[in-house]
């Protein structure tokens, strides 16, 4: 029987199953950090149960800690509590803790491929809705709510309602693979299938486009599937996969004996069905800002903002959002999105803070100044990412740019840390989510690429990057 | 079950305004839900009571995986979100502590439910009343498997 690789995946990890139930499936991998563990480690001292498999369990501090000098204590107090507690947690659990002064301390999503934690064919759950990042290496990782995190963390399992497939067929070639980025591509699939589309489903990508990206950029795209409301989104691991996992702190010593089943199993089978398909060609792609508070309100920039009833397309609630979303944004329909000015960039998140997206990033800004009316900051993904960007010399591409140059973590994505956006501020970031009040209360954000971050740093305004390289 | 609507008229309500991201570093479940809805409507903690419901469009609990979204909502009191969709974490956070009901109404339903309403909500016979006009709406039943967490308690309560 033909199957897709979703369900082969999920065939391999069911530990029981019921007809018209939910079917129990393994967990391999439960990475945790500081803000969605708490309460689950007190579930499981109230009933007295350890943590059943702390080797298979890695946590770190990313969500709130401070992007300034780590050997400074942290000012604020409930930050502080909350990342002591998850030191005092993983101590009295055995679990593995990459903690605020260690080496591999980062983004919970860029450090689990960077250690080689993240394998091909496993499951994977983290108490964070972005787990869906390393999917990009044909892994089923899918984000888990706190009651979900003291499951996986007392029994190593989890119940779940199988998700049907959804096919996201991505063909064509770039015509500029330097300005048209992964981000361009996942955010062009989001505005065409809604912030819904992918409810239920976990969505493959596939076609040439998809095989053609690096293996950073292939996170990019499975990073962002949430976005769309799908449970997970997965690609067929590669020979880019493999090099990926090659040699990391924590790959397996049998790693060729894995590579040669993963070669064999990992992929649809031909003449699978999915439950549903779309398919989107990347030949005519331009960079994409988003102008809305969701991240289907998107554009390409040069584009004019959209009327209420043309992004609505005559259905009221949609036209009512749009109105709603142009209000908390204070843009006016038919305005060029070059036009937009921008207070703030920030160049970070597990969306795009890898050290290829600052690469890519830095050779915009070379030899350039930042707007003098624009603050941006670069937040690298993890200290692994900071300490390869600093051995390439790119650190100092920002700085003299004007850029800050700060420590890893999570950082502006979600307002956690003191890195956040005053009322009224309009940001440029390379980030997931434009929600009203994500980056900080009446801030205002554009989803954009890295290179298209760059650029808007150094133009004060969103620019086509196409026109810089 | 009876208790007074609020609604809004929104589709993609996230769990970012349910419960704004600064405030997941609160552990105390009150001193959190203080904080709940402040991203659209700052002052729905002053006015929401013990027992009422949420109406809302599609896609109602979008975004991140914060089971603080559903924990502030319930903790000021809401027992049932009625939405025409919802995103899946927040439903699976919802069930799995029993914090609230999600329950999945038709875009007709949630149009003819206004805010103020009050509801009398009848989940043996999947049947929604409208006491303010004696309207009568059909809901889109749990399935079995839910159903039986809700009614144990939540995931734990009922695996035990």
């Amino acid at each position: 029987m033909s199957e897709t690789l979703f369900e082969k995946i999920w065939n391999s990890h069911i530990v029981t199953e019921k007809e018209n139930e939910p079917s129990l499936i393994y967990i391999d991998r439960h990475l945790i950090h500081e803000v969605t563990s708490p309460q689950a480690f007190n579930g499981l001292r109230i009933y007295k149960r350890n943590v059943r498999r702390p080797d298979l369990t890695i946590a770190t501090v990313d969500h709130n800690i401070p992007t300034t000098d780590r050997s400074l204590p942290i000012l604020d107090e409930t930050s502080s509590i909350q990342i002591q507690t998850l030191e005092t947690n993983c101590k009295d659990f055995g679990i593995k803790l990459f903690g605020k002064n260690s080496k591999n301390q980062g983004i919970v999503h860029v450090i689990g491929p960077q250690l080689g934690i993240t394998l091909p064919g496993t499951t994977i759950v983290c108490g964070d809705s972005h787990t869906s990042t390393q999917g990009a290496f044909g892994a089923f990782a899918f984000g888990i709510g706190t009651s979900e995190v003291e499951h996986v963390l007392a029994t190593q399992t989890l119940w779940l309602e199988k998700p049907k497939s959804f096919e996201i067929m991505v063909n064509g070639k770039r015509k500029n693979s330097f300005a048209i980025t992964s981000k361009d591509i996942i955010l062009s699939i989001i505005r065409q299938i809604g912030t819904d589309g992918g409810v239920g489903h976990v969505l493959e990508y596939r076609g040439e486009a998809i095989f053609d990206l690096s293996m950073e950029q292939r996170m990019t795209i499975c990073n962002m599937s949430i976005e769309a409301g799908s449970r997970a989104g997965l690609i067929a691991p590669d020979e880019k996969t493999f090099d990926y996992l090659k040699n990391r702190e924590f790959t397996p010593k049998n790693y060729d004996e894995l590579v040669d089943d993963w070669n064999e199993n990992l992929h649809t089978d031909s003449n699978t069905q999915f439950d549903k398909s779309f398919t989107i060609n990347v030949d005519q792609i331009a960079p994409q800002v988003s102008w809305g508070t969701n991240p289907s309100m998107v554009c390409d920039v040069t584009q004019t903002i959209p009327f209420p009833e043309e992004f609505g397309n005559g259905v009221s609630n949609q036209i009512k959002s749009a109105e709603k979303a142009l209000a908390y944004m204070d843009l006016k329909p038919g305005t060029p999105i070059t036009e937009i000015q921008l207070d703030r960039v920030f160049i970070g998140s597990c969306t795009n803070s890898r050290i290829e997206d600052l690469i890519d990033a830095a050779e915009i800004v070379k030899g350039k100044k930042v707007s003098p009316n624009v603050r941006a900051m670069v937040v690298p993904g993890s200290q692994m990412v900071k300490y390869e960007a600093e051995k390439l010399g790119i650190d100092k591409i920002f700085i003299d740019a004007n850029f800050e140059w700060r420590e890893s973590g999570c950082s502006m994505c979600l307002g956690m840390n003191p890195d956040i956006l005053k009322p009224g501020e309009r940001c440029a970031s390379t980030s997931n989510r434009n929600f009203e009040g994500r980056q900080g209360v009446g801030g205002r954000t554009h989803l954009v690429s890295p290179v298209m971050a760059a650029s808007a740093a150094i133009a004060g305004h969103f620019v086509d990057v196409r026109e810089w390289c | 079950m009876k208790g007074n609507v609020i609604k809004y008229e929104r589709d993609n309500i996230d769990t970012d305004v349910i419960i704004p991201g600064p405030y997941l570093k609160i552990h105390d479940y009150i001193e959190l839900s203080k904080h709940a809805m402040e991203g659209i409507d700052p002052d729905f903690h002053s006015r929401v009571n013990e027992g009422d419901f949420i109406v809302a469009g599609k896609n109602f609990g979008c975004g991140s995986s914060r089971e603080h979204a559903p924990i502030a909502l319930s903790t000021c009191g809401i027992k049932a979100v009625l939405a025409v969709s919802f995103a899946r974490i927040f439903y699976r956070n919802s069930v799995d502590g029993a914090f609230l009901l999600p329950i999945e109404i038709d875009e007709k339903t949630y149009k003819s439910i206004s805010n103020d309403d009050k509801l009398e909500i009848n989940l043996e016979r999947n049947e929604i009343v409208n006491l303010s006009n004696n309207a009568i709406y059909s809901m889109k039943p749990f399935s079995e498997i839910i159903g039986k967490i809700i009614s144990a308690g939540g995931l734990f309560k009922y695996k035990k």
